[in-house]
């Protein structure tokens, strides 16, 4: 039963790139995807940099061939998860047991945010057809369908760690003989209530967001979908190429302490960390690169980068927050961030952490700042921090010749 | 499935009563609901300085799971996972939520904003008291003891738990009701059934 589960296949859509390819040329190019918000009418316009995918949902639309347009997070989601299926490439993929498991935090909001500006002005008013697909599972739903899987499919929504939960879920579901193939990941759109209630909270920067410095002010929200295609031993064998790697290790911890906030010595993310290193049979020096969940909050930073010198101390693996590209694309994240570390073990990548100036004063360590290629990367750490305390990591391995 | 599980302690706030198993254990007529629950607070010399950060609804739901496990409860023949809890209410977040909106006025408040949600009083009763098992919480008009009952023995029926505190915690403004029940597999002395009829008695009695 404890078999090994391998990565077929990535696919991403964030503010930097509509696809994987678009992704490692912006990384190279250290070119971040925020701007000012374009999607919809907000005070916030120009004082919230926001990281959008640069497709509006007609251009989504369009290429994607969905006929109903029920919602930005599916049209996100099912560009990457069609790229990831497209990619991973399996053979009579019908023949097996394959399901789609998707997170997302905010479903169908963009649309229910459309019908209440009709509704609220006069209760005849605003197209019902807007409410219908608001619930997160609906995306899922919708996605599936044109995916043509049918065998299993759910929603995980377990905020900003809900696609780190979504890939952990996928393997669980591998391992216990229930599935043989699963695209596993999640997506989500930026909305009104997302900008609005993350404003509220007081942790989005006004400029560009500086993760892990010391003078950080806060996150940039972003947008987007990242999926991975998890399969078996049987299905890896019939594959006919080698897979881009294995996921080796993951864990998920409760800080337990706050609706919003890490606790100060980061209980939850360190246990996730440690926990996840201990499944996967690996000792902290075995890291080469952490993808932190790195928002560029005081807080989150503070709390993640405690815990890592709790595990790590004294030797550091090199380190970067892919946030300071992307943006926080909150229940995406974690399935974006799974493909950058897939293709960071596949292609030997280390991503720098944009805008890094300050060491933190607490802190013996400093993430990277140059885009380096060829490094040999055999384990990679990929952390997925949520509200709630929810606290997940992945670790994905190299699989040798 | 069997259902042979029994409420082994009950509490309640309401009418500016404090019930613990079926008995007042404390009242002060008169006061507003936010002076209630500090009485209740103090009364009990509670300490723990995070409650003054809570919603009513949090403070509500807080305080009457003090009560219910005070004096009785072996929380050490369980593990955390093994303990879980399900609450009911007919105002969701309301009262908080209106709260919110009020500040956005001026300038939205995130302490208050991190109160909108109703599973957040679960939350402040798990990490008082370590308590990791299955959580949920329902909306519901009223109270439905029928599914209470039904819920809570799937989960202890199938072993997703040892032992679970269920009931209904509401407030809106200044109407409020909580009532809770420890429901667990072994008969202790003074328990009865864990059935519909028991959960209305007790429900009822202090309406």
């Amino acid at each position: 039963m404890d078999q090994t589960i391998y990565v077929a296949g990535v696919g991403v859509i964030s503010g930097i790139g509509n696809n994987v390819a678009e992704h490692l040329a912006s990384f190279e190019r250290e070119a971040a995807g925020m701007a000012d918000i374009t999607l919809f009418e907000t005070i916030h316009q120009h004082s919230r940099p926001v990281a959008e995918v640069k497709l509006t949902d007609d251009e989504l639309i369009a290429q994607t061939g969905l006929s109903t347009h029920n919602g930005r997070t599916a049209l996100l989601s099912l560009v990457a998860a069609r790229e990831a299926m497209t990619d991973a490439d399996i053979p009579d993929i019908k023949n097996w047991r394959t399901g789609f498991v998707s997170a997302n935090t905010v479903g169908g909001m963009d649309k229910s945010e459309d019908f209440f500006v009709h509704f609220l002005a006069d209760n005849s008013k605003g197209k019902l057809k807007n409410v219908f697909d608001h619930e997160c599972g609906s995306m899922t739903e919708i996605v599936a369908d044109e995916l043509g899987i049918s065998d299993f499919m759910t929603t995980i929504s377990t905020a900003c760690s809900s696609s780190a939960n979504a890939i952990f879920y996928g393997a669980r579901l591998i391992k216990n003989d229930i599935l043989d193939v699963v695209i596993a990941g999640g997506a989500d759109a930026i909305t009104k209530f997302t900008l609005n209630g993350f404003n509220t909270l007081m942790i989005l920067d006004k400029e560009l967001c500086k993760p892990f410095d010391e003078n950080r002010e806060g996150l940039n929200l972003g947008e987007g979908a990242g999926y991975v295609v998890l399969i078996s031993e049987k299905v890896a064998q019939k594959l006919g190429k080698r897979p881009y790697c294995k996921l080796s290790g993951y864990n998920n911890s409760n800080d337990a302490f706050h609706q919003t906030a890490s606790s100060p010595d980061g209980t939850g993310s360190y246990l996730a960390m440690k926990k996840a290193l201990k499944k996967s049979g690996l000792n902290a020096t075995d890291i080469d690169y952490i993808n932190l969940h790195g928002t560029g909050t005081p807080n989150n930073d503070s709390a993640e980068g405690t815990a890592i010198k709790r595990l790590f101390h004294p030797a550091y693996p090199p380190m970067s927050s892919t946030k300071s590209f992307t943006g926080h694309t909150l229940g995406a994240s974690g399935g974006v961030e799974a493909v950058f570390s897939v293709l960071a073990v596949k292609h030997g990548l280390i991503y720098p952490n944009l805008r890094f100036k300050t060491r933190m004063t607490d802190l013996p360590f400093e993430p990277e700042t140059k885009f380096q290629k060829g490094q040999k990367i055999k384990h990679v750490m990929s952390n997925s921090f949520g509200f709630g305390g929810n606290c997940t990591s992945l670790i994905f391995s190299e699989v040798k010749e | 499935m069997s259902a042979s599980n029994y409420i082994t302690s009950s509490s309640a706030i309401s009418d500016n009563i404090v019930f613990k198993d079926n008995k007042p254990v404390f009242e002060n007529q008169g006061a507003e609901v936010a002076e209630l629950l500090l009485s209740v607070y103090q009364h009990f010399g509670f300490n723990y300085p995070k409650f003054y950060k809570m919603d009513n609804l949090s403070k509500l739901g807080w305080l009457a799971a003090e009560v219910l496990l005070q004096n009785g409860f072996k929380k050490d023949d369980y593990r955390p996972e093994e303990i879980g809890i399900v609450l009911t209410n007919a105002n969701s977040s309301l009262d908080t939520d209106l709260k919110y909106v009020e500040t956005i006025k001026e300038f939205p408040s995130p302490s208050v904003f991190v109160y909108t949600l109703p599973n957040i009083v679960i939350g402040e009763i798990c990490i008082r008291n370590k308590f990791k098992g299955e959580q949920a919480f329902f909306i519901q008009e009223e109270f439905d003891p029928d599914f209470i009952v039904q819920h809570v023995n799937y989960l202890l029926g199938n072993d997703i738990l040892k032992t679970c505190v269920c009931g209904w915690v509401d407030l809106l403004d200044q109407s409020y009701h909580a009532s809770l029940f420890m429901i667990e597999k072994e008969n202790h002395e003074g328990s009865v059934a864990f059935s519909t009829e028991n959960l209305n008695a007790a429900f009822g009695n202090r309406i």
